[in-house]
This record gives C-alpha cells, structure tokens and sequence, in this order.
C-alpha cells in the first residue's frame, strides 16, 4: 500500500512540474487597458491553457522584469503598437536580455509602430514597415474593407509549411483565410534565424495608403511578410506581427468575404492560427529535449573505460522527447542523423527508432585513431534545435592487439629454423670430422677470420 | 704506452690508476656541479618546452607501467588527432629515470620523479666524461684522455644541453655516443666480437635515446668505407663491422618510433651499402688467394661493373616504387642549408635549426677550438685505423655544426677529445724534466688564482699525467734540447690558458645556459635587486584551476608542451612538430581576421586561446615577434588566403606602429596582444600603448573583440588568455542600424533616476466629465 501512494505522490510530482512549466508567469504591456477587452478571447485561451496573466500599461513606471537577477516572468506579450518608450525597468535592451535569457515575447504592432517596437524589431533580425504604411493588397480585400484596401485577406497556403507552429488543420487548402490590417515587415535576409510565419498575397504591397506611391514599396508581393517569428540559439522564441488586429476579436470571430470574387467564408481562420502561434511562442509545442544517449562496443552494456580501438563496431542510442500536451512523450521522426566527427564527419548515418522509442544506430568506427565526437544536430522548422555531442576516444591498436603468427612471415620462420637446424648439424659435423694433414693450415686461416 | 711502467713498476701503476680515478671523479663532481646553477638560483623544476613532455611522459610511465606507456595513446595533444605517444618517442630517457626510480624505491629511498629528471642530465655529464676518457685513451693516450673527460665535463657546448631541469634526449645520448664510439675503436682494435656486440648494444641504447642515432649509423660505415679505400682492410674490421650492423640492424628496429625505417629510409642506406661492400672484399680477398692473377683480373672488372649497376638501378628502382623512403626534410637541411627555408618553414622556424654563427663556436669552446686543429693535424701524422675514425668524425662534425646550431652538440665531444690530444702532445714536449720546478709553478699558479674548482683540477691533471708521460718517455727524448725557461714559459702560458677556459666556462654557463625559460628573472637597473617573472607558472596556474577539465586551449606550438605539463589541457599543437597541416591551420587562425578565424577555432572546439605578449616588459620572444613564421608555415598549407606580403608594408617592413600593414593590424593575433593595450601607459611621459619590445606606439589601440573575451591576463601581461565565444552566445544576429532598410529614428530616452514613466504616442487621456464620442 505504501509504495502505492508513494508511487502517486511520485507521479502527482512529476505531473506538477509539467503543469508548473505552462502555468508560467506571462507580463502583457498594454497601449490602453481597452485592448484587453477587445482582445477578451485571445487572452482568455492563455488564461484557459494555464497562463497566469499580468495586464499592465507599457509606460508604467513601475514595470520589472527581473528582481535580484531572477526573472520574474517567462513570457511577454507586447501589445502596445504606439509605445515609444517602455516605462520602469523595461527598455529594449532589457527585453533584448530577456530574449538572451530564454524569455519568450509576442509583439504586435500597428501602422503606427512606436519606436520602442522598431528597436527591438531590429534586435530580433526584422523591420516594421515606415510609419503611417500599410499592407494594401487591391485584389484580395475583405467585403467590410473601408475602401483604402487595407483590411485584406490572405490564404492559409501562405502560411509557413511547420504543422508545429501554425497547427496541422489550418494550413489545408479549404481553410478560412485570415484577415489582417496592419503594417508590413522586412526580414533580414542574411538571418538564418528569421522565420516566415506568415506572408500575403503576390498582389499585396506595403505603402502608406493615403500618399500616391512614388518610391519603389519597402516589400512587395510574397515578400511582405505580415508574421514574423524568430528562434534564437538559445531557442527562445519571439513572434511579431504587423497587426494587432489579428489578435482581436473581431477577427476571431467575424465572417469574411473576398470583395472581388465574393468567396464567403463563416469564419476567419484568425483565431485557430493565433492560438496555435500563442502555443508556439511560449513553448507548448515543438519543443525537443535530449532524454538520455548511451553509446557502447556492440555486445557490451557500458562504454569502454579509456578509449574505443579503432575498427570497433560500436552501438549509439539516443532517447529523444517532445513536448505534447505539457508532458515529455518519445518523439517520432525518421530524418534524425549521427555524426562520427572528427573535424569532418566519417561517418553519417540515419538513426532508427526502436521499440522502446529511443533512436539507435550501428556502425563500424573508422580506422583512424583520434579524439572523435558522436554529433545529433537536428534543426527542423518549428522544432527547437537538438544538438548533442558526445566526445569519445578512437585509439590504435595495442602491441598485443596485432597478429602475431601471420602467413607472409611463414618463409622467415623456416628460414630461421633451418639456419638453427643447419648450424646445429655443421658443428656437429666440424667438430667430429678428422682432416687429412694437408688441408689443414688453410682451415686454420678461416678460423682466425 | 702505459704498458712498459706499469709492467716495470707496478707502485707507479698503482698511482696511475688512483690517479686516473680521483681525476674523473673530480671531473664528474665539477661537471655536475657546475650545471646546478639553475637549481640554486631558481629551483628544482624541468626547463624550457620538451624537457615537460618528457617530465610528463616519464611520470606517466612510472605511474602505469612500461607497457601501458608503450600503448598510451594521448587524446590530449593534438586535439583531435590525438598523439601515440609510444610509438613517437625515443623511449630511452624515460625507461633511465623511470629505471633509476624504481632502483632507488627498491633500496627504500623515496625520490619524486620530478627530481630525478631534474639531475638526470649533470649526473649523466659525469658517464660522458668516463666514456670520452676511454675512448681518448683508446685514440692517442691516457692522458690525453684525462685532459678530454676534464674538458667535456665543464664545457659549455655540451652545458647547454644538460643543464640541471633540462631534462631532454640529448643529455643522455651524448653519453651513448661516446660510449658507443669507444665501443666501436674497441673492437675495430681487437676485432673481437665480443666488442662489437657492445658496441651494437650500446647503439641500441643510443637509438633508444635521441634521433641523433642516425650519425652513428652513418659515421661508422663512413670509418669502414675509408678504411677500404685506404687499403686498411683487415679480417678484423670485417668481423666488427658486420657483427655490429647485423646486431645493431636488428636491435634498432625494435625501438617503436623507428620501426622499419632502418631497412626502409635513405638515411640508413649508406650502412648497408657499406656491409655489401665489405662483404664483396671480403669474398675478392677470399678469391685472390684461391684464383690465379689473370683469372682474378677478369672476375674483378666484370664483376665489379655488373655489382655497381645491379645497386645502382635497385636503389632508383626502390626509391620509385616508394619501398625505400626519400630524404626526409630535416636531413636535406643538413646538406643545402637554404633548403628548409624555402620549403619547411616549420624547420626553419626553429631557432636552433638557424647556421651557427662564427661567434658561437667561440662562446661554446673557447681555447678547445684552436687546440682542436692541432689534435687533428697529431692525429693526421700518426695514423692508425682509430684515428681514422677521429678524423672522420672531426670533420664531419665540424660540418654539421656549421649548418645548424643544435648540432654543436656532436662537435663538442670531438674537440673535447682532440683539444686533449693537442694539450697532452704539448706537454709530452715540455713537460720532460724537473718535476720539482714544473709543481712549483703549478702550485704558485693555484695559489694565485682563486678560481674554482674547475681550474684546479686541471692543474692537477695536467700535473699528474704529466708524471706519468714524463717516465713514459723518459729514456726516448732525453736529448731535446728545449732550454728550462722557454719550458717554463710555454707551461705557464698553457696554464693560463686553460684557467682562462675554466672562467669562462664557468661564466657561460651561470649566464648563458642556466635559465630555466619558464622563470624569467632580471635585475633591476636602478636598485640592482633581482626580479623573477613568474608569469607562465601564473597562467598555467590559472588554467588549470579555472578551467573545465576536458578545456581545448589553443596556442603556437612552442607552448603545447607547457600547457599539457603544468596546465594539464588539451592542446591543438604542441612541440613535436609531426603534422604540418594541423599547425598551419592553427597559423592560419592566428593570422586571419578575428571573423574567419572563428570558423577555424569552432571547427577544431577550441575554448582558450593563449598567447604570449612581451610589449610591457619588453620579452623578445613573443608571438608577435614568432608572428612571420606563423603566416609562412600557413601560406605553406594554405596559399589562397595567406600571403605573407600581405603582413609587411609596401617598403617591406614588418611594423606594428601606425604604418603597419592592415592584415597585420586586424589579424587575431595582433589583437589578442595588444588588446586594452592602447589603455595603458607604462611610464608618465611615454604615450600609452607603447610597445617595449618593438619600441614603438601600436597602431590598431581602440578594438574590441567580438568573438572572443579576454579571461585572464598575467601579472607583467606575459600571457593573455582568451575564451572563445560558444555560438549560442551569438543568440540573435541583430540587424545593426547601418544595413536596415528604414533608417531608425533618433528618440531620446526620457526615463531617468525620478521619473521612470515611458512614453506610449497618443495615448488616450481620461477627461473628466465628457462623454467620449461615438
């Protein structure tokens, strides 16, 4: 009975820590405190999956993140588009250092991004649009556009293809579009980082709607990129989004339509895809962990006290989780790949999923010696980075590993024995052979020499 | 010579032998005692950079045995190729003071191996002196062979590279040549076989011991191949020479390091060509006393043309298809002297691979090097089958030591012994009669002179094999008629002479060849109070206290072994040179940008960076001033992106001021020494960053570094070491305000101390008493 309840307590624990790492502490800078009201439905499914939300204004002079160096959130949702200058402790690069930290932040700006946003837009690797531009997109407009085509609707199919960021079911060809107003952003492209969540239409362009256009627009077409998201090294994860209207509820729940060719749709997909990003951001999916690796000689438990020798056939396992549901499950793949690195790869090869779950591989070390690294680097989209090595020695053969009696030295030996053999009989011979007298004293000269 | 006394008197033969003994005891107690400078002045620690490999090899085989030293693979060099260490050392040091450990732990003396190292080198300068007594002895006469063991034991040539701490091959393999040589004479004299056997076994110890081995193996055959020609052949020099290349032959290869190479590379050719030659000889010899003349005639031209061609073509043949091993580097360095500076700029960036210049010959011998040629010149007009070897070994000697400056150290054994012979033939003349007198003087020069030791027991020597010599030749050359004055006269100069020598050894040595390298010390010019930088102690120190255990620190190769020694981390390179790409790679980081060599320092996981930087105390040996040779030896491997013209100035000069060239002045290298340095003002009137040892104000001063942060910087700045940044340290590439597309506009905090409210742009405002309009 005892061990029972004990067994509970165990798993009632283990259960409190997955709970624990959702039930996290999440700051939401506010431009007014209206915007929790006409935003309700998106903070309500925060607050439904466990999200303890602080509401504050984003010039609150007593704003902190962090007290006696421990932070005192682990998510920030910045919905304050016009904020200029964050108030109390929070500045950009305290939100930068956040980020550095493995804090996870959501932005959302507007047309009217302050400053504040674009500094740190820029920190994460992508622009805001000018002031004042938006994304006008003349085709693909909603049916309640007020005439600027800036309230556009932009298909599912440009979402990016990461079933963990934006969810499975959204992206399917007969999926609501999303509707959308606000400004256009600039990735940089040199950042490998940087993350395309989602794009408008090839007709769209970013510009200020109420000047002629002149300048060539800052992005055009496939390029405006209307949801930004960037996963640091350190997999802390930043969303940005050029509007803040697409989290609101009214385009969780209002009807589109596309103005010119009238296609009606009940529903946007608006509120399907926030939640799903929402989940992202803050860690609830794709999330990767190395559970265990274990790597021994084939037919052996442990790994070698000092070193592998070389040509050894060697067994590497990894357990690989994934985050699903705020527990740590098995994760299934078939593209993860080991390394044997030694400044190069030697050897690169797919890791097979065994019954028990972990990923196992087989191979024969190469036969070069040297300091060598079993290497698992899987990046995939939407998956935090899974990046694990092992250092293990590769050493030569000992003086007692070679063979000892091989068949090319078979001529030596003989050799050897037939010299001992010979000379063994020739003394023999010398010493009981009686010379004539005559040939003697030339064998005396031999003799000396 | 000593035979006739000794069998006439055997009182006198007693004397001899005591003193004989007493002089070669005193030899070795005043060489070792004079290579104790360091210890005294500093303490008992392993010098410079291989002695710590060594140190640290020795201490590993006596902590796990012979044989798992012999299969210790180290994954702590050469990360990550890793080091063999069994099978790339000469093994023979570590087996003789792991030996001497085990000898003296067995007779319940508990020494550290770190001390035993430490002495190994003086007490074996006190063999070396034995062995080249005998061999001396074996060449002209007993008392030249005093005269040689008291030279070799103080003399500086061979001082330097057996100084206490300086725990290395050569101070014991100087001692296995000797004896090896003394060996050889031996049995070329006798033609016994016993001998020869000795001879190859002490080869073995010698090839055990140093890779100088391969003179040996080329000398000897030289000795037999001269002989040949000079028609010295005898039954006697066939039995020694073979037995001895056969035994020899088969004992070198057991040693791991050589392996094949015996029977494979060029260097060791000349010795088998010579045994096939004294066979054939032999077998002509043979035949000439079986066949008539006519027969014999026919047999030798045929013969002899077909040999040479069927060796000629098999050599080309073999060294085609590869079997036998072309020249190695460091060899054809030997013969052309400007070969390896064009092609091995690793052999050449070593400084004791550079010519000796006229002055070191000098520095090193002193007196010995104007005695020596008369030594020669004595040996020349009494010839016999040893003293053709002397010669031989003279000459070839003094060749090597002209190219490369590590190679004194064969030349000072030699002079030593023949610098003796010309003292001892100088004596013979002058020293004929009037013992009374000639002790007068001796005594009058010691009481004069308070020197040390050393000068004594030469007087004594000279004083008491002149006894000997002086009844030896007692009845032969009484009649040369050299006027007691002049005697005196050349006696006393003589004398001067060689106290002169014993000063000056005495004063190489405690200045020149007594530092440990490791601790510098220098005197103060305004209070003459001595200083002692302690600097590398202090950054090994730190290394290894501070550091995770499986660190990779990078740093020039001069310094792996000190790290691995002290520091106990990994290294990328370290002084046993074998891997040329691997060095260059860590010369081209250095000698890229800060940038480009991130990649190459991520790819090889490295997580220290340290380097050497004189500039505040004004240390030469920096890595600014070793710089050149790290861009040659990666321009060597890597010619697209290193070019050496690069790092000078358009007038050729190579300068870290202002007018420095910019490869230089963004390098790594460049700004890991002298970073903050700009900072610092070393003395009120100077300008800051003031470099001491180029004597000039750096040009690059405000740099920061982006991949890198400095860890930990020595007390006199000796040592900088750096961490390298781990790439999830670069967690998010920011776009900088230069490359975004909309230009950032320029706001103004207005936080400050009181007034911690932000700024939110048309923020709505509550006014009381409206209602808001919709």
């Amino acid at each position: 009975m005892m061990w029972k309840a004990l067994l509970i307590a165990v798993l009632a624990f283990t259960h409190c820590q997955a709970v624990l790492e959702t039930d996290a502490n999440t700051l939401v800078l506010l431009d007014n405190l209206a915007i929790r009201e006409t935003h309700s439905i998106f903070f309500k499914s925060l607050q439904d999956r466990g999200f303890k939300l602080t509401y504050k204004l984003a010039d609150d002079s007593s704003l902190l993140l962090s007290r006696y160096g421990e932070y005192l959130y682990k998510n920030v949702i910045i919905f304050a588009p016009s904020v200029e200058e964050f108030g109390g402790d929070i500045s950009v690069e305290r939100l930068a250092q956040f980020v550095d930290d493995g804090g996870n932040v959501l932005v959302a700006g507007s047309e009217k991004s302050g400053d504040a946003l674009r500094e740190f837009a820029s920190e994460c690797g992508f622009e805001l649009d000018e002031e004042n531009a938006a994304v006008i997109d003349h085709l693909n407009y909603d049916a309640s556009d007020a005439g600027d085509h800036t309230t556009i609707l932009t298909s599912a199919k440009n979402l990016i293809q990461a079933d963990t960021i934006v969810g499975k079911a959204n992206r399917k060809s007969d999926a609501a579009p999303l509707i959308y107003r606000g400004t256009g952003l600039i990735a940089d492209k040199e950042n490998p980082l940087v993350l395309k969540v989602l794009t408008a239409e090839s007709s769209a362009y970013s510009y200020n709607p109420d000047s002629s256009v002149t300048d060539y627009p800052h992005a055009v077409g496939r390029g405006t990129l209307l949801i930004a998201a960037l996963q640091a090294r350190n997999n802390a994860r930043v969303v940005f989004s050029g509007s803040l209207v697409f989290f609101s509820d009214e385009s969780f729940t209002t009807a589109v339509q596309y103005a010119q060719s009238g296609v009606f749709h009940k529903q946007a997909g608006n509120r399907a895809v926030a939640e799903s990003i929402s989940q992202w951001v803050f860690g609830e999916t794709g999330r990767l962990r190395v559970g265990s690796v274990q790597h021994n000689k084939e037919g052996e438990r442990l790994p070698p006290e000092q070193a592998y020798t070389i040509t050894d056939p060697v067994v590497y396992t990894i357990a690989i989780e994934e985050l699903v549901d705020g527990q740590w499950r098995a994760f299934k793949a078939n593209d993860i790949q080991l390394e044997f690195v030694r400044i190069d790869p030697f050897v690169r090869t797919y890791l097979k999923q065994t019954k028990t779950g972990a990923y196992e591989a087989k191979f024969k070390i190469p036969d070069v010696y040297g300091v060598y690294q079993f290497k698992v680097d899987y990046d995939r989209v939407g998956y935090t980075h899974l990046y694990s090595t092992t250092q293990v020695s590769v050493r030569p053969l000992e003086h007692t590993q070679y063979e000892r009696f091989i068949p090319s030295a078979f001529p030596y030996y003989t050799s050897a024995f037939s010299m001992m053999i010979g000379v063994f009989v020739f003394s023999f011979v010398f010493l009981h052979f009686k010379d004539e007298p005559t040939g003697k004293s030339s064998k005396d000269d031999k003799k000396t020499q | 010579m000593n035979k006739t006394p000794k069998m006439l008197n055997s009182k006198v033969a007693g004397y001899s032998s005591l003193i004989t003994f007493a002089i070669l005891l005193i030899a070795w107690l005043a060489g070792f005692s004079s290579r104790l400078f360091a210890v005294i002045r500093f303490e008992s620690i392993i010098h410079e950079f291989d002695p710590w490999f060594n140190y640290r090899a020795t201490a590993y085989m006596v902590q796990h045995g012979w044989y798992k030293f012999l299969n210790w693979f180290d994954e702590r060099a050469w990360y990550p190729l890793g080091r063999i260490v069994g099978g790339t050392v000469y093994p023979g040091l570590m087996i003789t003071s792991g030996g001497i450990h085990w000898l003296l732990n067995i007779l319940n003396i508990p020494v550290h191996i770190r001390d035993i190292c430490v002495f190994l080198a003086p007490v074996f300068s006190g063999l070396t002196s034995i062995s080249t007594y005998l061999l001396t002895k074996e060449l002209w006469s007993s008392g030249a062979g005093l005269f040689a063991a008291s030279f070799i034991a103080i003399v500086p040539g061979y001082i330097s590279r057996s100084v206490a701490g300086s725990y290395d091959n050569e101070g014991i393999a100087i001692f296995a040549l000797q004896f090896t040589y003394f060996l050889w004479v031996r049995s070329v004299k006798t033609g016994s076989v016993f001998w020869s056997a000795g001879a190859a076994l002490s080869y073995f110890y010698m090839v055990s011991a140093w890779g100088g081995y391969v003179f040996i193996i080329n000398l000897i055959p030289l000795h037999v191949f001269v002989l040949l020609i000079m028609g010295r052949y005898s039954p006697r020099l066939l039995t020694s020479y073979s037995t001895f290349y056969i035994l020899g032959l088969l004992f070198s290869m057991q040693i791991p390091f050589v392996g094949f190479q015996p029977i494979r590379t060029s260097e060791h050719m000349a010795a088998l060509g010579v045994f096939v030659l004294l066979m054939a000889v032999a077998t002509l010899r043979h035949l000439q006393s079986v066949l008539s003349r006519n027969e014999f005639r026919k047999l030798f031209i045929v013969g002899g043309l077909l040999v040479g061609v069927g060796v000629f073509v098999a050599v080309v043949v073999l060294t085609m298809l590869g079997v036998v091993a072309p020249w190695s580097g460091r060899f054809y360095s030997l013969w052309d002297t400007g070969y390896a500076k064009i092609h091995i700029p690793i052999i050449a960036s070593v400084s004791e691979h550079q010519p000796t210049t006229w002055f070191s010959f000098f520095f090193d011998l002193h007196i010995l090097v104007c005695a020596f040629p008369v030594g020669v010149w004595y040996c020349i007009k009494q010839i016999n089958d040893e003293r053709v070897f002397v010669v031989l070994y003279a000459i070839s000697a003094v060749y090597f030591a002209g190219v490369m400056v590590r190679l004194m150290l064969t030349l000072t054994p030699v002079v030593c012994m023949l610098a003796g012979v010309a003292f001892s033939g100088l004596l013979d003349v002058f020293l004929q009669e009037d013992s009374s007198k000639r002790m007068g003087s001796a005594i009058h020069a010691a009481a004069e002179v308070d020197e040390a030791e050393d000068s004594i027991e030469k007087k004594t020597l000279y004083d008491k094999a002149g006894k000997l010599k002086h009844r030896t030749k007692h009845d032969a050359q009484q009649d040369t008629g050299i006027s007691s004055n002049l005697k005196s006269i050349v006696i006393l100069a003589v004398l001067m002479l060689l106290m002169m020598f014993a000063v000056h050894c005495t004063w190489v040595t405690s200045n020149a060849y007594s530092s440990p390298s490791i601790v510098l010390a220098f005197h103060n010019s305004q209070d003459g109070s001595r200083n002692i930088l302690d600097d590398f102690r202090e950054a090994y120190y730190w290394l290894s206290q501070n550091t995770a255990d499986d660190a990779r620190v990078m740093s020039w190769w001069d310094y792996g072994y000190q790290i691995a020694g002290m520091a106990n981390r990994t290294t990328l390179v370290d002084n046993n040179t074998w891997n040329n790409s691997h060095i260059a790679l860590v010369g081209k980081a250095m000698s890229s940008t800060e940038e480009k060599s991130y990649e190459i320092m991520t790819s090889l996981d490295v997580d220290y960076v340290l380097v050497i930087f004189g500039g505040v105390i004004g240390y030469s040996g920096d890595d600014i001033n070793k710089f050149l040779w790290m861009v040659r030896i990666a321009e060597g491997e890597h010619p697209k992106d290193i070019k050496e013209s690069d790092y000078f100035t358009d007038r050729g000069e190579f300068r870290v001021d202002a007018e420095g060239a910019p490869a230089l002045l963004n390098c790594l290298m460049y700004k890991l020494s002298y970073y903050r340095f700009g900072e610092l003002k070393l003395d009120y009137r100077g300008p800051s960053g003031y470099d001491r040892t180029r004597n000039a104000v750096i040009g690059n001063k405000d740099f920061d570094l982006t991949y890198l942060e400095e860890a930990y910087t020595t007390e006199h700045w000796l040592v900088r070491i750096y961490r390298v940044k781990k790439p999830h340290e670069f967690n998010r590439p920011a776009l900088k305000a230069k490359e975004r597309t909309i230009p950032p506009g320029n706001s103004i905090s207005r936080k400050n101390a009181k007034r911690r409210k932000g700024y939110i742009r048309n923020r709505p405002v509550v006014i009381k008493g409206k209602r808001t309009l919709k």
